[in-house]
């Protein structure tokens, strides 16, 4: 044993030490409340999915003629397709929820101010990656819903000015859905936006290493509260059973509610009710009160704000010190956040 | 060369030079390999259209209408509006609506065209009555009609997707 550990340790020259530096990070003692470690849960979700991802594509097959019918075949004909279909459905809702979730909390903590502007901006870029993976995801079963969510999502980039002409063109690789449409889909969800959430995901939690995590001082809390606990293997310990529980909860969803097959899609028959997935009512019923290219804007606009926030908040507070302005418009944000979702999913039209 | 042309001024210039020329070089020759796979991106061809057969104009008289099938498989409305016979009678009702792209169907009761992605309504000439597409002034996208010897024809999109049951 002792010949094999110094096999390596020649070969692999890190000492146990600053292997144990590495990982201790010094963890506030708020994170052993579980709704703090959202930001742990979508990053253990997206684990599922690579992995679930990667066994279904083994089956799929991103063509127009084949690809409900290869979605048909994992549903119904491959060992416990049904299943990992199930899970890579769950963890994608559970996932965005969680990260909306995760977005909340940083948000109300104000966690995403000076020195952590940037790494709010990640996570912008995360919340937007993890969206159009959700989108092109959506778009790949090929059933009505999913072909018209494709068409209508293209097109709303085509309200975009200058350059929304282009970004439909590059989308649907022609003028409408085609014979290479499915093919660029598959490609963006299964490698081009999970390579790049890789990319920021790494960026995020660098940043999160060399800044640390935030802590909140509050009044109310007794001071033997107060302090910090080690990342390993404590805290490495909550991520784990949240793991679990996560695991059990996805599992239970999937054979519950396991993942369906909707009609085929049908590109010269628009279903009388067309809904997106849950997580973009919100956009569906805002394009429903606005014109095209308003509503369009205005979401940008929005995006914009939510990119830059950490900087408009900063200036406010220049101004106005103690100012809670941050905290009332996150909640008419939520409770509109709220209303068009449940809005939506109320009414047919 | 002569050796008091090496001032440190002249050496540290030409190292300043080659350094830029070769970043130029990086720059271009990576961009130039960034520009490509971009375009390769880009659709290769547009959608190819091609004029079709459509009716003998005379056959539609004023009031009529015909939906016409492209081989694309979109429905097509055609009507006659006019008594002349040139083509300017003649209007050809795209079902794609322009707000989103969704197909809209023709409601009998209401007499309407109706999107129920977003519930845009048009009426027969095409023209938005309600909904997004109504508040952005937009309509049906109306199809180029010629009419030859007495004969007309339309330009429609020849390539269609496989549909359920194998129609198209």
């Amino acid at each position: 044993m002792g010949a094999l550990s110094s096999w390596f340790a020649e070969r692999i020259p890190v000492r146990p030490g600053d292997l144990r530096e590495l990982t201790n990070e010094p963890v506030p003692n708020h994170l052993k409340r579980w709704w703090f470690c959202l930001g742990g849960t979508p990053a253990y979700l997206f684990v599922v999915q690579i992995v679930t991802g990667i066994l279904l594509a083994f089956y799929y097959q991103a063509s127009p003629q084949t690809a409900w019918d290869s979605v048909r075949f994992i549903t119904e004909d491959a060992s416990y397709g049904w299943f990992l279909r199930g899970l890579h459905k769950w963890a994608a809702t559970l996932m965005i929820a969680s990260v909306v979730l995760h977005q909340m909390r940083v948000y109300f903590t104000g966690a995403y101010r000076k020195p952590r502007e940037l790494n709010w901006i990640v996570g912008m870029g995360l919340l937007v990656l993890s969206l159009l993976t959700g989108f092109t995801g959506y778009s790949l079963v090929y059933e009505q819903l999913s072909y018209w969510g494709a068409t209508v999502g293209a097109n709303i980039a085509d309200n975009v000015p200058v350059l929304g002409a282009l970004a439909k063109q590059l989308l649907l690789a022609g003028e409408v859905y085609n014979e290479h449409t499915l093919s660029r889909f598959f490609m963006l969800h299964a490698a081009v936006l999970p390579s790049a959430m890789v990319a920021l995901l790494a960026v995020h939690i660098t940043l999160i290493r060399l800044q640390g995590v935030t802590e909140f001082v509050d009044a109310r809390e007794p001071e033997r509260d107060r302090g910090t606990f080690n990342f390993f293997p404590e805290h490495f310990a909550t991520e784990l059973t949240i793991g679990l529980v996560l695991m059990v909860l996805l599992a239970a969803l999937s054979t519950i509610l396991p993942a369906t097959m909707g009609p085929r899609a049908d590109p010269l028959v628009t279903p009388e009710v067309i809904k997106p997935e849950w997580f973009f009512y919100v956009a569906f019923r805002w394009l429903k009160l606005f014109s095209g290219t308003a509503a369009v804007l205005s979401m940008g606009f929005i995006v914009f704000v939510m990119v830059a926030w950490p900087f408009i908040d900063g200036w406010i507070r220049r101004r106005r010190a103690g100012s809670e302005f941050s905290v009332y418009l996150g909640i008419v944000a939520v409770l509109a956040l709220l209303a068009l979702t449940l809005w939506e999913a109320a009414v047919e039209h | 060369m002569d050796e008091q042309d090496e001032t440190p001024e002249r050496r540290a210039f030409l190292a300043r030079a080659s350094t830029l020329f070769m970043a130029g070089g990086l720059v271009a020759g990576y961009g130039a390999c960034g520009a490509i796979g971009v375009r390769y991106l880009f659709p290769a061809t547009g959608r190819v259209r091609r004029w079709q057969f459509l009716a003998r104009a005379e056959s539609l008289r004023v009031g009529e209408s015909l939906e016409y099938r492209a081989p694309s498989g979109e429905r097509i409305a055609v009507a006659r509006r006019g008594e002349a016979g040139k083509v300017e009678d003649f209007v050809a009702l795209s079902s794609t609506c322009p707000h989103l792209g969704c197909q809209v169907h023709w409601q009998f009761v209401e007499k309407r065209f109706f999107c129920p992605c977003h519930n845009g309504t048009f009426d027969p000439e095409g023209r938005a009555t309600a909904g997004p597409p109504f508040e952005a002034g937009q309509s049906l996208a109306r199809f180029p009609l010629k009419i030859e010897d007495g004969v007309l024809f339309i330009e429609v999109p020849m390539e269609a997707l496989p549909r359920p049951g194998g129609a198209s």
